[in-house]
């Protein structure tokens, strides 16, 4: 090994090649000669003659020692160092690099005692940074690791320290220990300088949570076959001669007692205001003993309930259960939080749930009659009013809203459409223009409209009319098929046709995707349809057995509505659907349930994730609650979506689990919850062992507090940059004083 | 006297010599006006030429002639020795003493100038807008109007390492004319050869006189020393003029040089900072060396740098001759 290991700034060491300058300078300075004519020649080779060797000695102890201060500065600068084996190794200073990890993740807020684990990693991160000494030029990179490494200083100590005051408490992410390696590695490759040897003293504060070292793989076979980045960290750190020093601060025990929320759901889907429901919260316990007295807290859009203890076994979960019947439609915040537990963390979950208003439904009847049996829309409007049910009456409970009009009702009265969500055009040929264009625009803003058939179009006319008043081929008519022919079988009694297929995972039709439900969808017999070609854009959600495969349901975006086909009759003309109770209240209760309603708002958002939302109208003063109370104002400007939506994004990383609120000028708060990751709560740490086995990279150091210091490594490095510092200074100086005797003595006149 | 000799040459247009020929008067004229300053030689014309040695002269004037012959002012008488001429035998003092004595007289004699201008081509040098040659023909250009017009009698040499042209000594405007046209067309070429163009010069000099020389005496030493020996022991009365350029003694440059030697003597390239203190050391050697071998011969020299005005050097040195002459006797 030459008289260096390496340096901190390798780049800086490239300035050494400037010592060259100089020498160019002199070359350059050689061929820049004037000519002159000269009849004194005789007395000027004279005293060339005596004065050469002289002259270039001068000259060639000034350009040395330009040269010399250059290379000097260059290489002071680059700040080498070397081994205690180098010749120069009495000269250098025992200068410490230390790299210190503290872990910073959720489970370090457990709270064993009256400090908690991560208010002791700042204490030992405190004391071993009163051990480093910063005029010594000891150097520490203090980063802070949870779900991403963040480098907080890099300097001396004294910075470090500094640094380390701003950390108040645990975030409430989890540790990704791989990312704050690699981070090392960059360091510590940095420190190698291409000598694959770097002498960094890493050490990582931690509570030695289990989880940390066993991520899972990734899902694909190539993922699984793939070493884990922490491991690949580790062996790099290996190659560079890095150990890592662990350090563990966690609790007492191997399996801390700790208790977690890691759900909360309502047991029944929310259909509206007054039924009844119950609130699901799910309880793990981390712990080896199973705890009987847990205490489980909901508040619903912050009115407490009472306290439900949960017996929760060891190592499992427990489920406790609030009743919950809400009394409005609308939004609702359930916050369920556990008392008395040492890791807060996890103790607290939340769920934001939207308890729909009735849809307003609006039926055209095509062909209106006194007689129930006998009127278009006479069956759907009965199914669609609210239940003579006693337990549902009781609750008042009104799925739909419905009003049932004639096509002369619908075109005098100038129904505002902004009120209706489904409207239903029963057997219906054409309209006005006019009332066309409006039902297109409250499609377009996001309603529905649904398409039923009958007799009206059997003939070529009526069917002619149907198609040139709702369907356009470049898919800005309300068809979202164009209608082709009628078919009617001939004889009731021996052929019918019935849905062969259907879509099992749309929200209209999954409740028939139940095995003992799926024949009241396939057995409905259907004696006439009307053949159609759906749209490209289209989805045929329920098809009839004919060998055309011809649908029976279609659906289609139309902008941000929907629009739908019923190919046969909504009553009993072309088909059995209305006289089977059995399969015409699901049918049209889940159909028109989930075309009335949007899509509900995205409203839970994973840790770490940014969170943005919709408005209908332009949001004004916007300010974003956190869960820890503090206030954002929101002054990034909102995006125009047009048809008067706008987006506005709120923050992009969310940083702190719970419920965030979004208040705005004259408009209702949006509440989202941000979810972190509910395995951080298992505390499982481990062994000594088990740590010097997982790695050779790793060594566990066993610390009690103010006891333990751990000694420096043996192979430490020293640094030279004061000493070659100085050496360029004294460069500097005897070049300036040689160049000033020179021109004195050359200007001396004898 | 303006300090740029050139500007002072420029000034003298108008003042022409008077009796030149028509065409000989046209030439001298251009010359005239070229090399002459007025302003010098009204300061040069109070000033006395005066001999200080016994010099030959063919015209009455100023100049006492330390040589006992043929006159009209009676000095001594002597006795005779084989070789006098008979004219000299004083008759009457024989025929009353039978003694056989001659006649001696104090002459007034007429003053010969000889002036030996360097032309080689180290003369062209030059750091300000005149060389040292200009400077040369201006100050011989002067010392022979000076001369011509006290009546004496002036001749030009001009010479590199062999004599180029040579004027013999005579008196009167023609002869003033004619040196000041040999002057105006005298260029700076050839190699130097000052101690041997002397040497040869000495034997033919036939009347003795001053023997003013120009050059910056960049030669052999001892070659310079022996020919102004054989001059004095001739003689003659040498005057060294050293004309030199002030950069020649100075040496004062900033930047690094490419020093071509004129008159053969190479090139070479030297940091005129690291070899200044050398340089001077070896020129003053060189003129100190001059100096001194002069004053044993009892010559003069007179060093000149082309900065310093014309009338200033010549008269300075020339009331400097006039005073010791007259403190001599």
């Amino acid at each position: 090994m030459g008289l260096f290991q390496g340096f901190l700034n390798p780049a800086l060491a490239a300035g050494a090649l400037l010592a060259v300058v100089p020498l160019l300078i002199h070359l350059l300075n050689r061929q820049r000669h004037k000519p002159m004519e000269w009849a004194a020649m005789r007395f000027v080779e004279a005293a060339f003659r005596r004065t050469r060797r002289r002259s270039q000695f001068e000259n060639l102890i000034l350009l040395l020692l330009r040269m010399g201060a250059v290379a000097l500065l260059a290489f002071a600068v680059a700040r080498p160092f070397l081994g205690e084996e180098s010749l120069l190794a009495p000269l250098t200073e025992s200068r410490r690099d230390v790299v210190l990890v503290i872990d910073r993740s959720a489970s370090t807020g457990y709270r064993e005692s009256v400090s908690s684990v991560f208010e002791r990693l700042l204490e030992r991160a405190r004391e071993r940074l009163n051990e480093l000494d910063g005029s010594r030029g000891d150097r520490v990179t203090l980063i802070t690791a949870d779900r991403a490494p963040s480098t907080l200083s890099s300097h001396g100590p004294e910075d470090a320290i500094a640094a380390l005051s701003t950390l108040t408490s645990p975030s409430d992410h989890a540790l990704d220990l791989a990312a704050a390696l690699a981070e090392v590695v960059g360091l510590a490759e940095r420190d190698a300088a291409g000598t694959q040897s770097s002498v960094l003293e890493v050490v990582v504060l931690t509570d030695l949570q289990r989880r940390t070292f066993t991520a899972p793989r990734g899902e694909t076979a190539e993922a699984k076959l793939e070493t884990p980045a922490l491991l690949r960290a580790l062996d790099r750190l290996e190659e560079l001669g890095v150990r890592v020093r662990i350090e563990d601060l966690g609790a007492g025990a191997l399996t801390p007692a700790n208790l977690g929320l890691i759900g909360i759901e309502t047991s029944d889907r929310l259909l509206g205001a007054g039924l009844e429901s119950e609130v699901v919260v799910t309880v793990a316990n981390h712990g080896p003993k199973v705890v009987t007295d847990a205490r489980v807290v909901l508040e619903i859009d912050g009115q407490r309930l009472p306290t439900r203890p949960v017996e929760v076994p060891a190592r499992g979960t427990a489920s406790v259960q609030f009743p919950f019947t809400p009394r409005r439609t609308g939004e609702h915040v359930l916050e369920a939080s556990l008392a008395g537990d040492r890791l807060t963390f996890d103790d607290t979950v939340a769920l934001v749930v939207d308890v729909p208003a009735p849809v307003r439904v609006l039926l055209v009847d095509g062909a209106p009659s006194e007689r129930l049996d006998k009127a278009e829309t006479g069956y759907l409007g009965a199914v669609l009013e609210a239940p003579l049910d006693d337990s549902l009456g009781r609750t008042k409970y009104q799925p739909f809203d419905v009003r049932t009009l004639t096509v002369a009702g619908y075109t005098a009265n100038e129904v505002d459409l902004n009120e209706v969500d489904v409207l239903v055009l029963a057997n219906l040929v054409s309209l006005p223009p006019s009332s066309v264009e409006r039902i297109e625009e409250r499609v377009a803003a996001g309603g529905s409209v649904v398409f039923t058939v009958g007799d009206a179009i059997a003939n070529a006319r009526g069917l002619e009319t149907f198609t040139t008043r709702f369907f356009a081929e470049d898919g800005t008519g309300l068809l979202p098929a164009r209608p082709r022919r009628v078919f009617e079988v001939p004889e009731r009694r021996d052929r019918f046709h019935r849905a062969a297929t259907f879509d099992a995972e749309h929200p209209a039709l999954e409740f028939f995707a139940d095995e003992r439900w799926v024949s009241y969808l396939t057995e409905v017999p259907v004696y006439g349809f009307l053949a159609v070609e759906p749209l490209a854009d289209a989805r045929v959600l329920a098809a009839l057995d004919d060998a055309a495969r011809s649908p029976l349901l279609i659906e289609r975006p139309y902008d941000r509505g929907l629009t739908y086909l019923w190919t046969t009759s909504i009553d009993g003309d072309w088909t059995n659907l209305p006289e089977l109770p059995a399969s015409f209240v699901p049918l049209v209760h889940e159909w028109f349930r989930h075309a009335g309603r949007p899509a509900p708002r995205a409203s839970t958002v994973a840790l770490g994730r940014a969170l943005s939302t919709e408005f209908a109208r332009f949001p004004r003063e916007a300010v974003l609650v956190l869960p820890s109370g503090d206030r954002r104002r929101i002054d990034a400007p909102p995006r125009d979506l047009g048809d008067g939506r706008w987006r506005l994004d709120l923050v992009d990383t969310t940083d702190q689990k719970g419920v965030w609120r979004l208040e705005q000028q004259a408009a209702p708060t949006q509440a989202f919850v941000v979810e972190a990751d509910h395995s951080e709560g298992d505390l499982d740490r481990m062994e000594a062992a088990e740590i010097e086995a997982f790695h050779p990279a790793l060594q566990l150091a066993s610390f009690e507090p103010g006891t333990d210091v751990i000694e420096q490594d043996d192979a430490s490095r020293g640094e030279l940059w004061r000493w070659l510092a100085a050496l360029a200074l004294g460069a500097l100086i005897a070049e300036t004083l040689w160049s000033a005797w020179i021109g004195r003595k050359r200007s001396v006149v004898r | 006297m303006a300090d740029d000799p050139i500007k002072a040459v420029a000034g003298a247009a108008g003042h022409g010599a008077s009796g030149a020929g028509a065409v000989g008067r046209d030439a001298a004229r251009q010359g005239y006006q070229k090399s002459l300053d007025p302003a010098v030689l009204d300061r040069l014309s109070g000033l006395s030429l005066v001999a200080r040695t016994v010099v030959e002269g063919m015209m009455a004037g100023q100049h006492r002639s330390p040589h006992k012959g043929s006159s009209i002012e009676f000095a001594q008488h002597r006795p005779y020795v084989p070789g006098d001429e008979l004219k000299h035998v004083d008759w009457k003092i024989f025929a009353r003493s039978n003694r056989l004595v001659v006649k001696e007289f104090v002459e007034e004699t007429n003053f010969t100038c000889r002036i030996l201008l360097d032309a080689s081509e180290s003369m062209g040098f030059g750091t300000l807008r005149w060389s040292k040659l200009d400077y040369a023909r201006w100050a011989a250009a002067a010392l022979a109007h000076l001369v011509i017009r006290q009546r004496d009698a002036a001749g030009l040499v001009t010479f590199d390492s062999a004599v180029r042209e040579a004027m013999p000594p005579t008196n009167g405007t023609h002869q003033l004319a004619a040196v000041l046209n040999a002057l105006e067309n005298t260029r700076a070429t050839g190699n130097a050869g000052v101690g041997s163009v002397l040497a040869s010069l000495v034997p033919q000099l036939k009347s003795r006189g001053i023997v003013a020389v120009f050059s910056d005496f960049f030669d052999d030493l001892d070659t310079i020393v022996s020919a102004i020996r054989q001059l004095r022991h001739s003689g003659h009365d040498p005057i060294l003029f050293q004309i030199l350029d002030p950069q020649e003694l100075d040496f004062e440059f900033e930047s690094l040089l490419r020093l071509d030697g004129l008159e053969g003597a190479g090139r070479q390239k030297v940091d005129p900072k690291a070899i200044r203190v050398a340089y001077k050391e070896e020129i003053a050697k060189h003129n100190e060396a001059l100096r001194l071998q002069a004053q044993r011969m009892n010559a003069d020299l007179v060093t000149i740098t082309t900065d310093t005005p014309l009338d200033v050097a010549l008269s300075t040195y020339l009331a400097h001759r006039s005073a010791r002459a007259r403190s001599s006797g």
